[in-house]
């Protein structure tokens, strides 16, 4: 009787705690009874939970609150959005935009024009007058999220009327659109008549949000774990119903950091889509349920994101400035082995410094490969070897086939989509004479430096996931070629290591782009010797291996006077292919593979690799919007 | 009374250093931390984005004069504490400009309400049932209870906790295994919203629970074996004294005092959070918060969290041991 009675106290001592938790919030969330499953779509967000759930403020910079709750992927909306797939009707949208940028001629202007007939989610119109607020407020308040990126390069911002904004830069800048361009996010336009109301925009929670999006919020954790959207009734009124109505009432993104949980909660039906698991996992999920899949229909499943993992040198440390010595690393390893450890072999490789993914293998990958096959690599000491292997990313399927069966696909175009093209065969005897040429010496316990010196060095790699099986993969190859390599699993890579240069060697990545467009301004302009800093101080992103030369510096150059959709822009990128092939400052592994898996028990229409590549499936991206207007419930027809 | 007096002032006095010292250090190790929030802040806004160099290097000297960061170290310990003493734990840095003290208040009251009744449970089951079988040494079912105990008690908590996910979540799905409550019951004060906290409690209380009765078990089963060769016990039973008053009166009674002073560290130790059953079971609470915080380099927040464990800690003990002589007499306070 007393431990009863015990237990019942204790139970309601929860009861209480929790409340008050909750009382605190009270108010935030409306009344609801249920979200009816057919008409919700339940979303894995990869962000852990909101630090500070209850703020929606995005435009504020470390404010605790989340981003890909839904809030940017629902709610905001800017000019443009460039898909990093093949997009609904090519990978350029005009979004608020009525169309694309209009430059003058020195690049110092871009007039947009705007479309008419956009209403925020409370009734008021979207007007001109918003995006002279959003660039005015955030120059005016440092510490707001795109204030330094308008701060160093608009002049002024004017509303010519209420449909057209002008705007006068500090310098020629051919690419000031970027900022407005959506890959993952962008510059997300502020509601004029919120803001200007409030007195301290730092601090203002921004509960509810007022958006230019198809969804408001419908309410939220106050734990942060996750949030609930629902349709607004005039979603008509948006930019995005130009591509339909969107299929689900409610959308609802739920923060859950366990893989296992992840698998679990769509084994059991309540989630729809996982935002990324374990190669493992993803197998296992796929095997078991016949209802989910991944990007593509078969092995490796994965989306591969336009991001390229790479070996990166600290070419500001020796011998790491030798390009001998860098082509030398890269002619120890053996890619098919570095596949297997890191993503069980469903990795997308990629010998160039290009991503395989979206427009880029019918960009560069493709039409490169006649000039890769013949390409020669001079060993310094009169003999040249023709290094490419086309054939390695047959070679991981042929590995994986027994396993898998089926799954694997066999025509070669689909092999190369989705294990990559080729890759640089694994050499050792012209990895050694190319060390010998750069004054290194082989001896009984290994490699020795010009100085006489045992050759060894760390490679700085990620704590966990993939990159770290890769990391140190990479490291036991090269041991095993006779350096002393230890692997480091670094916490602060992205945080310190790379931008103080703290390193010899590190798996990471400096190159990521649009995907679905062969300019390459979106990483590149930060690569200009510019801004190069010198040993010791820190390195703006994201040219983390401090590399520069003269012919980079002409190609980025160039791009800077170039339009942004002129064709010349294509050839640039395959100048820079070339030349980092020939320099090989990185060494280009893979696409960085998001193993997104979707679940069609409720929903639909979502994009595959396969038949309708529309979008990116990996739903923490703001591009994933467009997923949306595609969804029905299952079982319906397109004319339900 | 002086004496007690007395005694109480020099415990209080040793609180007070105590808590010094812990903050002190608190500070010092959340602002040595190689983590910088305005990387990670910069990372989160420039990593997915077309921002110039020029730009970034913009961003990093306003949040570094945003947060103190361009004023020494020292300085920064003196504001810390000028603060601290009117009651002010100053702003989360990656929650920017919400006071720390706002997000632990938040998440307190979620990883309290669940660590006491899965700490009182298991102390309470624990104690009993180890006082029961110290005593009943030739009961089966106490000696099948001890060999369980002893079976549960090695295997690490995160082992429990996963074990119960996969069998309740996955196997025999009948039990949720994340979040707080269910999102289609509105937070309030209602009979639904009350169950379906319970509800989703259960399955963390119980890992926890599970995973600390063994220890309970085991100590006071320890405890009564030694007490029960005591003459008082023979000589009670030997004067027809009921069993359930020796057990319950005499032995239990007096095996209690350590067990209740490891109680009270116990629950002075809640507030340092669960990390892993949050982690395991998506369940909210300070632990999820401490991990956000030194991931994020957020020194006012670690410093937050650590500030109330400190002082929850400090003042469990020296609630103990002003409860100490009161309980026991065989305690001196000169």
């Amino acid at each position: 009787m007393r431990f009863t009675a015990l237990a019942t106290a204790s139970s309601l001592a929860l009861a209480a705690c929790a409340g008050a938790a909750i009382g605190q919030e009270e108010g935030a969330a409306p009344p609801i009874t249920e979200f009816p499953r057919d008409q919700t779509l339940i979303l894995q967000n990869p962000e852990p939970p909101a630090t500070n759930p209850p703020n929606f403020n995005i435009w504020v910079a470390g404010n605790g609150a989340g981003w890909s709750t839904g809030l940017h992927q629902l709610v905001m909306d800017t000019l443009w959005f460039i898909d990093p797939d093949e997009g609904l009707d090519g990978p350029l949208y005009n979004q608020l935009a009525a169309e694309t940028w209009q430059y003058n001629d020195d690049f110092t202007e871009m007039t947009v024009d705007l479309r008419e007939g956009i209403y925020w989610s409370d009734g008021e119109e979207f007007t001109a007058e918003d995006v002279v607020f959003t660039v005015e407020t955030q120059m005016e308040t440092p510490g707001m999220t795109w204030s330094a990126a308008f701060s160093d390069v608009v002049e002024t911002v004017e509303a010519v009327d209420d449909y057209t904004v002008r705007f006068t830069l500090q310098e020629p800048n051919s690419r000031f659109h970027a900022l407005f361009s959506v890959r993952w996010n962008g510059a997300w336009i502020m509601p004029e008549h919120v803001f200007s109301e409030v007195e301290d925009v730092m601090a203002f929670q921004f509960n509810p949000p007022v958006g230019l999006g198809p969804y408001t919020l419908h309410s939220f954790d106050p734990n942060g774990y996750w949030y609930a959207w629902e349709k607004r009734e005039d979603w008509d009124r948006t930019a995005l119903a130009e591509w339909g109505e969107p299929g689900p009432q409610y959308v609802i993104y739920r923060s859950i950091p366990t893989p296992d949980n992840r698998l679990i909660e769509m084994a059991n039906g309540n989630l729809d889509v996982i935002h990324d698991l374990t190669p493992e996992a993803t197998f296992s999920i796929i095997e078991d349920r016949e209802t989910a899949r991944g990007w593509f229909p078969g092995f490796p499943y994965a989306h591969p994101d336009p991001t390229l993992p790479m070996v990166i040198f600290n070419t500001q440390r020796a011998p790491f400035d030798d390009r001998r010595v860098r082509w030398a690393l890269a002619l120890m390893l053996d890619a098919r082995a570095i596949s297997m450890a890191s993503y069980r072999g469903a990795a997308t490789l990629s010998a160039i410094a290009m991503p395989p993914t979206g427009t880029h293998p019918d960009d560069y990958h493709a039409p490169m490969q006649d000039w890769l096959i013949d390409y020669e690599l001079d060993l310094g000491n009169g003999e040249t070897i023709q290094p490419y292997d086309p054939s390695i990313g047959s070679q991981i399927a042929e590995m994986v086939r027994p396993q898998f069966g089926e799954d694997v696909p066999t025509e070669e175009a689909a092999i190369q989509r989705a294990f990559g093209f080729g890759w640089w065969r694994q050499d050792l005897e012209a990895a050694a004479t190319l060390l010998e040429a750069a004054g290194f010496t082989e001896g009984r316990g290994g490699w020795m430096t010009p100085e006489g010196e045992p050759f060894e060095f760390e490679v700085n790699t990620f704590t966990d996931g993939v990159i770290n099986r890769m990391g140190t993969m990479i490291a036991q190859q090269w041991t095993q070629a006779g350096i002393e390599v230890t692997p480091v699993a670094d916490p602060q890579i992205f945080a310190s290591t790379l931008p103080l240069g703290d390193y010899d060697v590190a798996t990471a990545w400096s190159i990521e782009t649009w995907g679905g467009d062969p300019d390459l301004s979106y990483f590149l302009d930060s690569w200009h010797s510019d801004f190069v800093v010198e040993p010791g101080e820190r390195q703006p992103a994201r040219n983390w291996q401090r590399w520069s030369s003269p012919a980079l510096d002409g190609i980025i150059e160039e791009v800077r006077t170039t339009e942004f959709t002129d064709p010349r822009n294509l050839e640039l990128g395959r100048d820079f292919v070339r030349l980092m092939v020939d320099e090989m400052p990185v060494i280009p592994m893979m696409a960085y593979n998001v193993f997104s898996v979707y679940d069609t028990e409720y929903w639909e229409g979502f994009p595959t690799a396969e038949e309708r590549p529309y979008a990116n499936i990996v739903n923490n991206w703001a591009n994933s919007k467009y997923i949306f207007t595609q969804l029905r419930p299952a079982g319906q027809t397109e004319g339900d | 009374m002086r004496s007690y007096a007395f005694f109480a002032l020099k415990r209080l006095i040793q609180l007070a250093v105590v808590v010094f010292a812990g903050t002190s250090a608190a500070f010092l190790v959340a602002h040595f931390s190689p983590i910088s929030p305005v990387e990670t802040i910069i990372g989160r806004v420039s990593g997915q984005s077309s921002f110039s160099p020029a730009a970034i290097e913009s961003l990093r000297a306003t949040l570094t004069e945003l947060f103190g960061f361009d004023e020494p170290l020292w300085q920064q310990y003196l504001n810390f504490w000028s603060r601290f003493i009117r009651g002010d734990l100053g702003p989360s840095l990656i929650a920017f400009p919400t006071p720390a003290m706002e997000l632990v208040m938040r998440a307190l009251p979620w990883t309290v309400g669940l660590l006491t009744v899965a700490i009182v449970l298991a102390w309470l089951l624990g104690n009993i049932l180890g006082g029961l079988a110290g005593y009943y040494q030739n009961s089966r079912l106490l000696k099948g209870f001890g060999v369980i105990a002893i079976g549960i008690q090695p295997i690490p908590y995160y082992i429990t906790a996963f074990l119960m996910v996969v069998l309740f979540g996955y196997i025999w799905p009948v039990m949720p295994i994340s979040g707080g409550f269910a999102m289609e019951i509105r937070p309030a004060w209602t009979l639904d919203f009350i169950l379906t906290v319970l509800w989703h409690a259960l399955l963390p209380a119980a890992s926890l629970v599970l995973a600390g009765i063994g220890t309970w078990f085991l100590g006071m089963r320890a405890l009564v074996s030694n007490i029960v060769t005591e003459d008082y016990v023979t000589y009670a039973e030997l004067a027809g004294v009921r069993r359930g008053t020796i057990v319950g009166g005499y032995v239990i009674r007096n095996a209690l005092v350590p067990q209740l002073t490891a109680l009270a560290m116990a629950l002075g130790g809640i507030f340092s959070g669960t990390i892993i059953t949050e982690q395991v079971f998506s369940y909210p609470g300070l632990g999820t918060l401490l991990i956000r915080a030194v991931n994020g380099g957020d020194s006012g927040l670690v410093l937050a969290v650590s500030c109330v464990a400190v002082i929850a800690v400090a003042a469990a003990i020296f609630v103990i041991d002003l409860l100490h002589p009161l309980l026991d007499p065989r305690v001196k306070v000169g």
